[in-house]
């Protein structure tokens, strides 16, 4: 087999057909055919991509409503490198609080110098701000005054107006006799007519507010920069003090301190005598004890978008693999026995349309009546033990998420499989029949080989179902993972709350494709047709 | 008298319930000696599979009964090797491993080298060794037929059935597999029933032709004994007299039966109203 | 040398720290990784503060602080062990214990916040509350404002057959108690909880409902609601953002009400006694930082407060929105804005003592708006409190603080019997004495009377 056919196989199994034509043009064939295809496949979605990003860029700016402005493809970038400053931040105060020696001094002497280049910008920057600050002011005032004015001074008059109307009102209302019906109906229609003007008078008064909302509401492009650029030194700023902070009081100062302490009682010990002896023998054991405890202390570093991901991920998985373990063997059986299916058959139909909305706090009820007191479960505490997940704090939230990834996304597994089963061609079970195979051999060599492709097609869909219903799980569980994060982002309501919806979306997509081609992978391995996969 | 490897009773299966009944085959008689080659042959639809499917013990009749070596056979087992119509290969396993499968069903205490060797000599025996790790997709029609040959071979049955097993190949491919067939047979001297609707290649490979009268209702009728020398050529046997005889009186045999069983059908068929569509294409 | 020199100047920070710890004899804890659950608000200050300015580091804790979507998965966390302990409402700790919602026995023995609510109403009904009152239709209107301008729209309304919708937290958050509060010293009817109608709207002229803080100025946007009652910085969003405008902060409905407190289940109490005086000593020292000010009485620490808490993992709004309020000022609109020194108190007043005043005065808005059902005497109210509020875990971590020179003498109320003075505080002037809870209750016009 030649090299060109491997690497044509290869791409075609990984669901990568898009590179096909790349390929056969470097080994020169038919290469107008292979330009015009990677046109096709290549430039089109590229140029379609940029041809979004543009009109994205265009059209976000024009629309504006009072909780936010629609992000534009800069402003979204611009956040996604905020959302990765801040775990790149969490992670080096985490390291810090693990370093040792020359590269904790070392380190220290970095941020110190750092903060020392800071501190000049800050005084600038906040003069920077304060200047902007009083240039809107006055740019606000000189706009609003005049619009203010007119408005108060059509406002005392309408109100002069309306007063002396109601006066006058009242005044005739006065004069009239009992039975003077005429006059009556007359006061009637004046009143209705005073009432009508009151509004139309307040219709023209908007008008003005509405002015000056506007003028309020208008973008001030210097403070903004201005604030922008606070913020940055800030947050820099802030980041430093506790790194510093942090290198001076990691787990090896605090160990050296603890130590120190120590020998101190000891001596002090050794040195006592009489009644003495039981209170330093106490000190000396509970520094001990402090000891272990911050020998063993970790920084307490929040969950950032990056470690967020990765427990979604983790998560899916677990459901995913929950959902795979009962909805393959379910699906056999009832492939193979129509008395299953036919027994079964209600709970699909019942329970496939429910929401993962639904699931969640059914399962939370579940897992919390199993695990009690998470500290101390076993189940918790050896996932924490783990040494790829353990970071990862597993906790019955995170269960729970899992267990309604595995209820939602188990359905078209089962279905699939079920049908894969079912729909077996009847000259392999008289291939069977005629060997004899004994029903375990005959499930595990006909039966599951030749439902494969439905059921890898069944996971395939499983998995984007589960990936889809996760977000809404960790959202309401407030798991640690993506759903979290938009739900966290979401309750921030900052400036930046749209554009980190944005960040999410694509992160979202290009993990959810991902697992798709991972999926697909697979799909090709054990499909033994040569029936292309649906991409 | 000698007693037959394989025999039908009286045997008559039908489908459908008692009100609608289709009788398939009606009362089917058969007795095959050892050693021997028999051809049973008939028109598509007659029934042949259902009668492979008999002797194979994959149908059960619904009266009268199967015998196998003397004793009523009522399940399928590997003394019959089927050699299905549409080879029935297991896709998601590769030639090596389509035979291994069977062989390692049917001979469990081979070793693992003895097993290999075992399908392995199988695979050579129909000329596949150079696809022995591809998948059934990736094969031709007379490949595939191969290897379920080489399946049926590998399982040492003492019959095998071959339903129609090259009815779907070209006519080259068709007469290298008959020749393949034929030299297996004597080489190993099995008892061997071939179903098949092609009056020269039965003539060609059997000791004895057996035709089936067309369905429903189906039946054996009366055989006719091959009497042509072995090994048969058959370049030569086109002119050879007693075949042309032979090969005549079996199809005019067929024919005559053809229109009688036309003639009864046509009592209970429906009067299709005379008309037909117009060929828009043509015009 | 020069490295010689350096390294000697090492240890001797690091002997300085020594003799700076050496009188500080770290608690011997029972547990060291902790997670405490928070709302993004402003008021968890003192939690996210004790993290980042070390506070819980120097007590050998590590302290994970992580947000929570609402008040109920919060408890739910916090009763099942998720979490160690949290930044809850006042009403919380108390409704667990006495079994009004979920059941549970927690307990507080650190208040963390005075004030720092408002109520905000949608534009529409502010220019309404301004046509009926003239007065209020000015740059900077006179505070307190009360609900009687509200009180014709409210009618106006029941005349159509619509109620008032208004948004709170959680049935039994502060912010409940003090928009019925402001609503029945206007005389508007805000509606009783009734065994059978547990949502709190029988007889209501104006319908409270239930919205997650993050999640009130959309839907205030969105006309689900007409106002609501809720804590920083959602309602300085409002004014931000143009679609509402804050009428009152809740400092006008009851000058320095208890607002959050740090409550914890009782079982953990017990399990980590060590452990909780530690949190307590760093709470307190967070609430006494966040509360510092110079000669002038200006509050120092605040605007890195701000930036601290604008962070996207603590409270995430925008550092300018946050700031207004934690730096004593707050927006009512966009033209009124006003110095409120007092709208977050973390420390003035001996505001983190766990008062049984306190208690007490939430038990009898429970009872007066049915959320208890039936009349209890006067020594079931005492004595709840005392079940909820641990005065003595609070003064035991004092001492070592005071004893570590953390805190002054001044700070604390060392002899209180628990019960602040007798105060009539209130928007409507109705004395609130602790001693008296049955009193009190009767001393209303609308709600329950025993």
């Amino acid at each position: 087999m030649s090299i060109k056919y491997k690497i044509l196989k290869a791409i075609d199994v990984a669901g990568l057909n898009f590179l096909r034509p790349v390929i056969l043009l470097c080994y020169g064939e038919e290469p107008e055919e292979q330009i015009r295809k990677i046109g096709l496949f290549i430039a089109v979605p590229i140029m379609a991509f940029c041809l979004f990003l543009y009109l994205w860029g265009l059209f976000a700016p024009m629309h504006k409503t009072k909780s936010g402005e629609v992000p534009t493809p800069s402003v979204v970038w611009d956040s996604a490198k905020g959302v990765w400053a801040f775990h790149v931040r969490e992670k080096n105060k985490a390291n810090a609080y693990n370093l040792e020696g020359d590269s904790r001094d070392k380190l220290l002497e970095q941020a110190q110098t750092r903060l020392s280049e800071l501190e000049p910008m800050v005084a600038r920057v906040n003069e920077q701000l304060a200047e902007a600050d009083g240039a809107m002011q006055s740019s606000l005032a000189s706009k609003i005054e005049p619009i203010k004015a007119e408005l108060d001074s059509s406002k005392n008059a309408m109100r002069e107006a309306q007063k002396a109307r109601q006066a006058d009102l009242q005044a005739r209302a006065k004069a009239i006799a009992a039975d003077d019906t005429a006059a009556k109906e007359k006061l009637l229609e004046d009143y209705r007519a005073h009432l009508a003007q009151i509004e139309t008078e307040r219709e023209s008064l908007r008008s003005y507010e509405e002015q000056i909302d506007e003028i309020h509401n208008a973008d001030f492009p210097q403070r903004a920069e201005a604030i922008r650029a606070q913020s940055a030194i800030a947050e820099e700023r802030q980041y430093l003090v506790k790194l510093i902070d942090t290198l001076e009081n990691n787990r090896q100062q605090k160990l050296s301190d603890i130590e120190t302490r120590l020998e101190g009682f000891e001596s002090s010990y050794y040195e006592a005598s009489g009644a003495d002896l039981l209170k330093h023998a106490k000190s000396i054991t509970r520094t001990e004890s402090l000891m272990v405890n911050a020998a063993d202390s970790e920084y307490a570093k929040p969950m950032t978008l990056p470690d967020q991901v990765l427990r979604s991920v983790a998560c899916v998985f677990a459901g995913f693999l929950v959902a795979s373990l009962i909805a393959i063997p379910v699906g056999i059986v009832c492939g193979l026995s129509p008395i299953m299916m036919s027994a079964l058959t209600p709970f699909i139909a019942l329970f496939k349309p429910v929401s993962p909305i639904v699931w969640l706090p059914i399962f939370f009820i579940i897992v919390g009546g199993f695990i009690p007191d998470p500290d101390k479960h076993w189940l918790i505490a050896g996932l924490a033990e783990l040494p790829l997940i353990g970071w990862m704090k597993i906790n019955p939230a995170f269960i729970a998420s899992a267990l309604t990834v595995a209820m939602c996304s188990l359905w078209p597994t089962l279905v699939n499989t079920a049908l894969g089963v079912a729909s077996i061609d009847k000259d392999h079970i008289n291939v069977a029949r005629v060997l004899r195979l004994g029903f375990w051999s005959r499930l595990i060599k006909i039966v599951i080989p030749s439902s494969l492709p439905l059921t890898f097609a069944g996971l395939r869909i499983s998995l984007g179902v589960g990936w889809m219903v996760l977000i809404a799980a960790e959202l309401l569980s407030s798991s640690e993972g993506l759903g979290k994060f938009v739900w966290d982002m979401f309750n921030n309501g900052s400036s930046q709350t749209f554009a980190q919806m944005f960040v999410v979306v694509f992160v979202v997509g290009i993990i959810g494709l991902l697992l798709d081609r991972i999926m697909i992978v697979f799909q090709r391995l054990v499909s033994f047709d040569e029936s292309p996969t649906s991409i | 008298m000698e007693k037959p490897i394989i025999q039908l009773e009286n045997v008559s299966v039908g489908f459908g319930p008692e009100s609608d009944r289709t009788e398939v085959l009606t009362d089917v008689n058969l007795r095959v000696m050892e050693n021997e080659f028999v051809s049973i042959i008939g028109f598509s639809g007659s029934g042949k599979s259902t009668l492979i499917g008999l002797l194979s013990g994959l149908v059960k009749p619904d009266t009268g009964a199967v015998f196998c070596k003397g004793r009523e056979a009522t399940e399928p087992g590997p003394d019959r090797g089927v050699m299905f119509q549409n080879y029935s290969l297991l896709p998601w396993l590769t030639v090596y491993g389509n035979i291994e499968l069977a062989s390692k069903q049917v001979f469990p205490n081979l070793s693992k080298a003895e097993l290999k060797e075992h399908v392995e000599h199988y695979i050579e025996m129909v000329n596949l060794t150079p696809a022995i790790e591809k998948k059934p997709h990736e094969l031709s029609g007379g490949m595939r037929q191969r290897v379920s040959l080489a399946r049926t071979l590998s399982i040492k049955p003492d019959i095998m059935l071959l339903d129609e097993p090259l009815s779907a190949l070209d006519a080259l491919t068709r007469a290298n597999l008959q020749d393949e067939i034929i030299r297996i047979w004597e080489e190993d001297k099995k008892t061997v029933i071939l179903i098949t609707n092609d009056v020269d290649e039965a003539v060609l490979m059997a000791d004895r032709i057996i035709p089936l009268s067309p369905g429903p209702n189906a039946t054996l009728t009366e055989s006719y004994n091959v009497g042509l020398d072995r090994p048969r050529d058959r370049t030569t046997l086109n002119h050879n007299p007693e075949f042309i005889e032979l090969r005549n009186a079996i199809t005019q045999s067929l024919m005559a039966m053809n229109a009688e069983a036309k003639k009864l059908r046509s009592n209970t068929e429906l009067v299709m109203p005379d008309i037909r569509p117009l060929d828009l294409s043509a015009a | 040398m020069k490295q010689l020199l350096s390294k000697i100047t090492l240890w001797a920070t690091a002997l300085g720290l020594f003799s700076a710890t050496l009188t500080a004899e770290m608690l011997d804890v029972e547990k060291t990784e902790l997670k405490f659950g928070f709302i993004k608000l402003t008021d968890c200050a003192p939690i996210v503060i004790a993290k980042e300015k070390g506070f819980f580091s120097e007590e050998g804790l590590q302290v994970e602080v992580i947000a929570q979507p609402n008040w109920k998965t919060l408890l739910d966390n916090v009763i099942s062990g998720n979490l160690d302990g949290a930044h809850m409402l006042s009403g919380q700790p108390i409704a667990a214990t006495i079994g009004f919602g979920t059941k549970a026995h927690i307990i507080t023995a650190f208040t963390m916040d005075l004030n720092g609510n408002g109520i905000t109403v949608s534009n529409a009904i502010w220019e309404a509350m301004q046509e009926n009152d003239w007065d209020l239709d000015v740059d900077q209107p006179e505070h307190p404002i009360s609900a009687d301008a509200l009180k014709p729209i409210v009618e106006e309304k029941l005349i159509a057959g619509e109620k008032l919708q208004m948004g709170m937290v959680f049935p039994v958050s502060t912010h409940n108690y003090e928009l019925r509060y402001w609503l029945a010293a206007s005389g508007i009817h805000p509606g009783m909880y009734t065994t059978t109608d547990i949502g709190g709207r029988t007889d209501a002229e104006v319908e409270l409902s239930v919205t997650p803080p993050p999640m009130m100025p959309a839907t205030l946007e969105a006309g689900n609601i007409q106002g609501y009652c809720v804590g920083e910085p959602w309602n300085q969003q409002a004014v931000a953002k143009g679609i509402g405008v804050p009428v009152t902060s809740n400092y006008d409905i009851w000058k320095n009400n208890p607002e959050k407190v740090f409550g914890v289940t009782y079982k953990w109490a017990q399990e980590n006694p060590q452990t909780h005086l530690a949190v307590v000593k760093a709470l307190i020292r967070a609430g006494k930082w966040l509360d510092a000010t110079d000669e002038n009485g200006v509050l120092v620490n605040r605007e890195e407060a701000a930036r601290i808490l604008s962070r996207p993992d603590y409270v995430g709004a925008d550092y300018d929105v946050i700031k207004n309020s934690m730096t004593g000022y707050f927006y009512f609109q966009k033209t009124d804005k006003r110095p409120m020194p007092d709208f977050n108190v973390f420390f003035k007043y001996y505001c983190t003592y766990p008062w049984y005043s306190d208690g007490i005065w939430f038990l009898t808005q429970m009872r007066r708006w049915g959320q208890i059902t039936e009349a209890k005497p006067a020594e079931w109210y005492f004595e709840t409190a005392k079940e909820v509020y641990k005065p003595a875990v609070y003064l035991e971590a004092a001492k070592l603080l005071l004893a570590e020179g953390n805190i002054d003498e001044a700070d604390i109320p060392w002899d209180t019997d628990g019960y602040k003075a007798p105060t009539s505080d209130f928007i409507d002037g109705i004395l609130y004495d602790a001693k008296d809870p049955i009193g009190y209750l009767n001393s209303h016009d609308i709600g329950n009377k025993d």
